[in-house]
Formats: C-alpha cells, structure tokens, sequence
C-alpha cells in the first residue's frame, strides 16, 4: 500500500524538522513542474500529479535519511537544486512524491589554489562561487547562461556546459571528485586525484545521473587561472553556415583552443546582432589565457578565417560588450513572463550535436521541415555554440505566438512538436539527441535509439543502483505504464 | 482614418554595462556597438494602432495606418518588422544630423511630412525617447500644425471617421475625452501593449516591402530651430550605508536599531 501523502509529510518532519518541509499548495504546484512548462504554469495551470512535499535539506545525513526513507517506502524522490531545469527533469511524474531541495546546502567548503581545486556542497551557486575564484585570480572556466541561477548539485547531475568550454570543457572535464547518495541510503566519495587507471571511471555515474541513481551533495571541481586582461574578441559575418562549420573545424582539428567558437545562422543572428549583421551567418571567437597563446590562438583563428572570402571582420567591441547580457538572472525570467503573457510568444529550444561530416545536413533538413511543417513561428534559427576535434552541437532556437490553443496545449502544438522533428532527424543522421539540457522527461521516447545496444548497460544502471524505482522517474528512462 | 505613428529607434541603453557609462567632452556616450530598439512608449504606440487596425471591421472605418521615424541609422531590421505587422507604409527620414536634443526641428520636419507629404487625420508619438529625454516633441508639433494635443494617453477609441474617444492620465486620476480629428496623441504608459510579435510567413510576405526612404534635405529646416549648445549633467546621487550583519536578521534588527525604532516611537 503505497503511503499516504500525510503519513510521508510526518516522516519528513521527523527527518528535517518541520521548519524545513514545505506543504504550501502553491509551492508544491511549482514544485511539479520547472521551465518545461512554463507557459501553462504563467496561466495557472498544474496538471502533474502534486507532489507532496518539498523538503529543503540541510546536510549529507538528512539526504540520507530522507531518502532512505523513501527507497524503504516506495516513494519517489525528485532531486533539486537551483530549479532551472528546462527538460522536464523536474516534472513530478508520480503522485506524493518528495522534492529534495538540497539548495540550502550552499557552503563554499575549500577553495585550494595550490592544488588548483574548489569544493562546494550542491547548492552553492556557481555564480557566487566563481566570483569568488575571480576575486583571487581564479576561474571555474563554467560559464552557462544559467550562470546566475544553476547550483553545482543540477549543474553536474544535467552534464551542463558553459560559454567557454571549447577550452575548459563541459562539467564532465571540470569535475574531480563527489559525493553523493544512493537510494539505499548510502553515502560514497569518490575521491580528487589528477587521473586514475582503477577500473572505469565512476564518477561518470553520478555526472548526468539527472536525480536518477542518487542526489550530489558535495563536488569538487578544476579551478583555471584566469587572465581577462588577455582576452581577445574575434566577430565575423558570412553568408553561409556550412563555411562556418568548416572554418570551426578547422579551428579545431588544427588543434587552437578558443574559449568561445560560436556560429550563428541569420535568423538566430538578427536577434542578437541585427545591428551589424543584416541577413548574415555570425562567427565568434574569444581567445584567452596567458598571452602568449591568446596572441597566438587568435592570430591563427585569423589567418584561417582571412582564406574564406566570403567573411567580413567586424568591430570586436560589438563582439565584446554583446558578452555583457548574455546570462540569465531572476529579473530577465520575471520579465521574460511579462513578455510572454503579453504577446504570447513562446520561446524555446532543443540542442543536439553530431560530427562535422553530418552537422549542416541536419542543420538543413530540421530548418526546413520545421519551418514546412509548424504553425505560427516568428524565428526559427540555430548556432553552433560548442566544438570539439570530431564535431559540434547545434542550438535551435524557434519562438512561435500560441494562436488557438489552450495553455495545456502548447507544447503539444509547437515546442514538442518541433522537437519530434529536431530529435528524429538527428538520431537518424547519426548524430545525438541531447547536447547539454539532459533528457529530462520528453525526450525519453526516443532513449532507445539514442543509445542502440548500450541501452543496456544504461538500464542495467537504474535497476542496480535504484532496484525499488524511487529517483526522479520518468527521467531519462521513460515511465513503464 | 489615417494613422501616422512616430517613432525613434534609439540604442538600447539598457545593455550598456556600467564600465561603459562614459560621458566624452561632448556630454556622449559611445553607444556604437549597441543594438538599437523601440523604446516602450513608442511600443505601445505602435500596438495601439495595429489594434484599431484589427478592430476596424467592428468599427467600420477603415484605418490607413502608417509608421514614420526620422534616423541616422537604418534600424532596418525594425521597420522591415513594421511592414511584416502589415503597416500600410513605413516611411524613414534620413538625417546625418544629430537630433537627439532638437525636438523642435523634428517637430519641423514631422509638420512638413503632413503637410506636404501625406494628409493625416491621427498623429501617434510615444512619450518620450531614451536618447535625448525631451518629452515636448508632441507638443511642438501639435502646435506646429494647430492641432489639438493630449498627452499621457493610455486608451483610444475609434467611434467615427472623425472621431475618437480617448483616456488620459491626469494628475489624479484619469479622463475619458471625445475628440474630433485631427488631433496628436501622446502615448504614455500603457499597461499591456507589448508590441506583438510577426511571424516568419508574414517577415517572408510582407517584411521586404519597400520602406520609402525620405530626407531631411527635403524638408529645409528654417533658422529658427533651436541649436544645442551646452549639456549639463545634474548629479542624482545619494548618500547611502551599507548595514553589516551575518544575517538578513541580524542586518534587520541593526535597521530597526538604527533608523527605525526612534522615528516609530515618536508616532
Ligand atoms: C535561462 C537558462 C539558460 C540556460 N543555459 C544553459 C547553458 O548555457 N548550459 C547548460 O548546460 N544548461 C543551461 N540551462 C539549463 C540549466 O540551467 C542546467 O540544466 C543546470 O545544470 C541546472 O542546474 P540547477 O541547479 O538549476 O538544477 P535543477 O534545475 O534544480 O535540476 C536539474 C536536474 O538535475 C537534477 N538534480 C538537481 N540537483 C541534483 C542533485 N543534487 N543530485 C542529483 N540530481 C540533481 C534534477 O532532478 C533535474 O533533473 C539553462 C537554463 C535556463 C533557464
């Protein structure tokens, strides 16, 4: 008999003190959802199953309790951080289940500029953390546009990546070591050594798990010197994205390190740079470090650029100062909601990556058809915002008026809708359906195909390490009816 | 009833980061490398008269509405939104002047426009632009014509061919006035009127429709117009302290402490 949703609430006053466990309805109705479905939340409208309460945590021993609680009770549990998830990962598939806010777990705990590694508890706000580490001279080299809103804790369970990862990396290539714990209550370390060749390597997983194997509590991450003062800022317009790939991979493979190589394709373009870039493909580089190598990185991405003729150099102060706004904090959500409920124009988006040999191909074929088979867009665009040697993602942005539907209807008519098509082709050119937002609850659909025969081993994952399907399902792996 | 909206597309000061608050010799600041936008006034002004536009077919006037900025930069990317909103003509004055402090000569030439360019029954400003702040350039141009003016509008009616009713804010409160065209209407604050948003079909169909391209060499401004001479900056600051605390409770009770507790107890 599953418990009932007072019987659980008890349960947790007892674990974390009534102080820290939240019933509120309004609060609880936010707490089924995060920005997935955001729309039908602005107009009011909660049609996941409630959870039944939020219990806000204040340490390692009460993660345990509480979720050792659960694991015995059949309850689900959906951890949560800084709630800036955009995929559904923070959806309360079942009805009273337990949102584990470890948010209040905030603590910078070391930051050690010797042996070049930071450690914080899950709630710790990378901004406020990599403040700090700039204070001093230091970086985390994290920087996502959720920045001011993400917490380590949601930042590593998401495999999230920043602005300047083609050369610092994504989350992966940041984290050191962790500690987090599993349903069974228990608590482990993985320990902050450089490399280690002692069997696989675990840590990867917690990283990405998206609350579905265990709840971060700790992480230690890679700090960077950090040299401002030597950044140089490279902008160029181009009339085509597939010369923009090949001049990214040939930045790449050429084996140049910009912290920033993005690409635009015109209409993504215009909304950010319609002021020198009418009509135009976008193509940006940041070079940075010691001097030394940012002179010569930026000098190198020049002379490649200077053997396409159809790139113009513009001002790099345009390039500079467009840095300045690119983050996100509470303030631009709450006017996003103003906007949105005014104008009903929705935006949203789906990141995919693939390897150069496919990624214009799926660029093209998901521009059109989306454009061929949804209503009411008002932008439809892409970049490529993260490369690698082998490849690069893409980063559809599409915005659309809700005309004619219901709030609960949105997503079924337009962002789903688009995704279906973004997912399908991508899988189907070979390339992966999730570059940096995680699966969360509505790409689950396709995780078979996103994975072919290593689904097992992700499977064999859930049921070893979460035999009693208590984290966050739904996530990742669908829900079996 | 023809429509005539003016609007100013202006950098937008907003996303200019502190460090780059520098004010030259000339009392300017270098907004080169910002993107240009609509301020909100001038927004709202824009969607009231696509909403009289919707409305036209309850109405039964028909409304010829047209947009109309005066700019040293083409700001294309807006008035090619403009024409896929499906105003009926987006008209830009292109001046190589500096115009942001010369409200009047704008006046000027937005009198002329409507004189001899295009009759008009209905003239739209927003309140006030980002650059420049003057707030009188409605005005002036009502006078200009010898139209009637009324400023902080939030409401219009279409009630006729020549009729509007129109809601104002006063001082205190608020005044429901019917009107006779022509007339100049200064947008003010306008809850809800965001300027709506084209979609990419109506961008393809309609966006690339010819803008006229007019200039202020056609208009020739007469002497009198004013000339801008100086700019003073008048300082806003003031004083202010930091309370010191652990906490947000520690730092309220030093507050009550500090500045609260004694002016309460004299209540
Ligand atoms: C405006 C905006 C911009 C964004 N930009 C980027 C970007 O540039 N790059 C990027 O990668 N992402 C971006 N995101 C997505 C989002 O910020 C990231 O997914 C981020 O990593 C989530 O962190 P969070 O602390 O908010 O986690 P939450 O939203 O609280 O949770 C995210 C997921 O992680 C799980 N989780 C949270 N905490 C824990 C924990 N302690 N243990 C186990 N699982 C946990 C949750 O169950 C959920 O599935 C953006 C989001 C927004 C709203």
């Amino acid at each position: 008999m599953p418990l009932k949703r007072k019987q659980i609430v008890e349960a947790l006053y007892n674990i974390a003190g009534k102080d820290h466990v939240v019933t509120d309805e309004q609060i609880l109705k936010e707490s089924s959802v995060d920005r997935f479905r955001r729309f039908e939340a602005y107009h009011g409208v909660y049609s996941l199953p409630m959870p039944a309460a939020v219990v806000y945590v204040k340490n390692t021993h009460d993660v345990a309790a509480v979720i050792k609680f659960a694991n015995e009770n059949r309850v689900n549990v959906v951890p949560r951080t800084g709630h800036s998830a955009t995929e559904g990962g923070l959806e309360t598939a079942l009805e009273n289940s337990i949102v584990l806010d470890g948010s209040g777990m905030n603590q910078i705990l070391a930051i050690d500029t010797y042996n070049m590694q930071a450690t914080v508890q899950c709630g710790a706000s990378l901004q406020e953390l990599d403040d700090r580490l700039r204070e001093q001279g230091y970086t985390t080299g994290h920087s996502p546009q959720s920045k001011p809103l993400a917490q380590l804790g949601g930042l590593v369970a998401t495999r999230s990546i920043g602005q300047f990862s083609t050369l610092y990396g994504g989350i992966e290539d940041m984290v050191v070591g962790l500690e987090a714990v599993f349903p069974d209550g228990g608590i482990t370390r993985i320990k902050n050594v450089p490399r280690r060749a002692a069997g696989p390597d675990i840590r990867h997983v917690i990283i990405g798990n998206e609350g579905t194997l265990c709840f971060i509590t700790e992480i230690t991450v890679k700090i960077y010197k950090y040299f401002p003062e030597n950044n140089q800022f490279l902008g160029y317009t181009l009339d085509n994205m597939k010369t923009g790939f090949e001049i990214l991979r040939e930045v790449m493979v050429n084996g140049y390190r910009p912290s920033v190589a993005r690409l635009y394709d015109p209409e993504d373009g215009a909304y950010h740079f319609s002021h020198f870039a009418e009509d135009r493909c976008v193509l940006i580089f940041v070079a940075e470090g010691v001097k030394p190598i940012a002179d010569a990185t930026a000098t190198a991405i020049e002379d490649i650029v200077d053997r396409h003729d159809e790139c113009v150099k513009v001002d790099p102060k345009l390039i500079e100062k467009w840095f300045a706004h690119l983050n996100w904090d509470p303030a631009n959500l709450a006017a996003e909601k103003v906007e949105i409920m005014e104008t009903k124009n929705v935006c949203n988006t789906t990141e995919i990556s693939a390897n150069w040999g496919i990624i214009n191909d799926i660029y093209e074929v998901c521009m059109q058809r989306v454009r061929n088979e949804i209503p009411d867009l008002t932008l439809l665009g892409g970049h490529s915002s993260h490369s690698y040697l082998n490849g690069t993602n893409l980063y559809f942005v599409y915005f659309y008026n809700v005309v004619d539907c219901k709030p609960e209807e949105e997503l079924t008519k337009y962002h789903l809708a688009i995704k279906k098509i973004i997912v399908e082709e991508t899988i189907k050119a070979g390339g992966s359906m999730c570059h940096h937002h995680g699966v969360g609850k509505h790409r689950t659909h396709w995780i078979q195909k996103e994975y072919g025969s290593s689904y097992y081993i992700l499977k064999k994952l859930k049921s070893a390490f979460d035999p009693n399907n208590i984290m966050n399902m739904g996530t990742i792996i669908p829900l079996e009816k | 009833m023809n429509i005539l909206v003016c609007f100013i597309a202006a950098p937008d000061l907003d996303k200019l980061i502190e460090e780059d608050w520098v004010i030259d010799k000339d009392l300017q600041i270098d907004t080169s490398f910002l993107k240009p936008t609509l301020n909100s006034y001038d927004e709202s002004a824009i969607e009231i008269a696509l909403r009289l536009s919707d409305a036209s077919q309850k109405t039964k006037v028909s409304i010829n509405h047209k947009a109309l900025t005066i700019a040293s930069t083409p700001a294309t990317t807006i008035l090619k939104t403009l024409n896929a909103l499906r105003f009926k003509q987006v008209v830009r004055i292109d001046s190589q002047d500096d115009f942001r402090f010369r409200p009047g000569a704008i006046a000027y030439i937005l009198s002329q426009y409507v004189l001899k360019h295009a009759t008009q029954d209905v003239l739209f400003l927003g309140r006030q632009s980002t650059v420049g702040e003057n707030a009188k350039t409605h005005l002036l141009v009502a006078e200009r014509l010898g139209w009637p003016c009324i400023t902080q509008v939030s409401g219009i009616e279409v009630i006729d061919e020549n009729h509007l009713v129109v809601t104002s804010q006063v001082d205190d409160g608020q005044i429901r006035q019917k009107i006779q065209t022509p007339c100049v209407l200064c947008i003010g604050e306008v809850p809800n009127t965001f300027m709506r948003v084209p979609t990419i079909k109506d961008r393809m169909l309609y966006g690339k429709r010819p803008i006229e391209i007019l200039s202020t060499t056609d208009f020739q401004l007469p002497d009198e117009t004013e000339e801008l001479l100086d700019l003073k900056v008048i300082s806003h600051e003031r004083h202010g302290i930091f309370i010191e605390g652990e906490t947000p409770e520690q730092k309220a009770r030093e507050l009550y402490k500090m500045y609260l507790k004694e002016r309460l107890e004299k209540i």
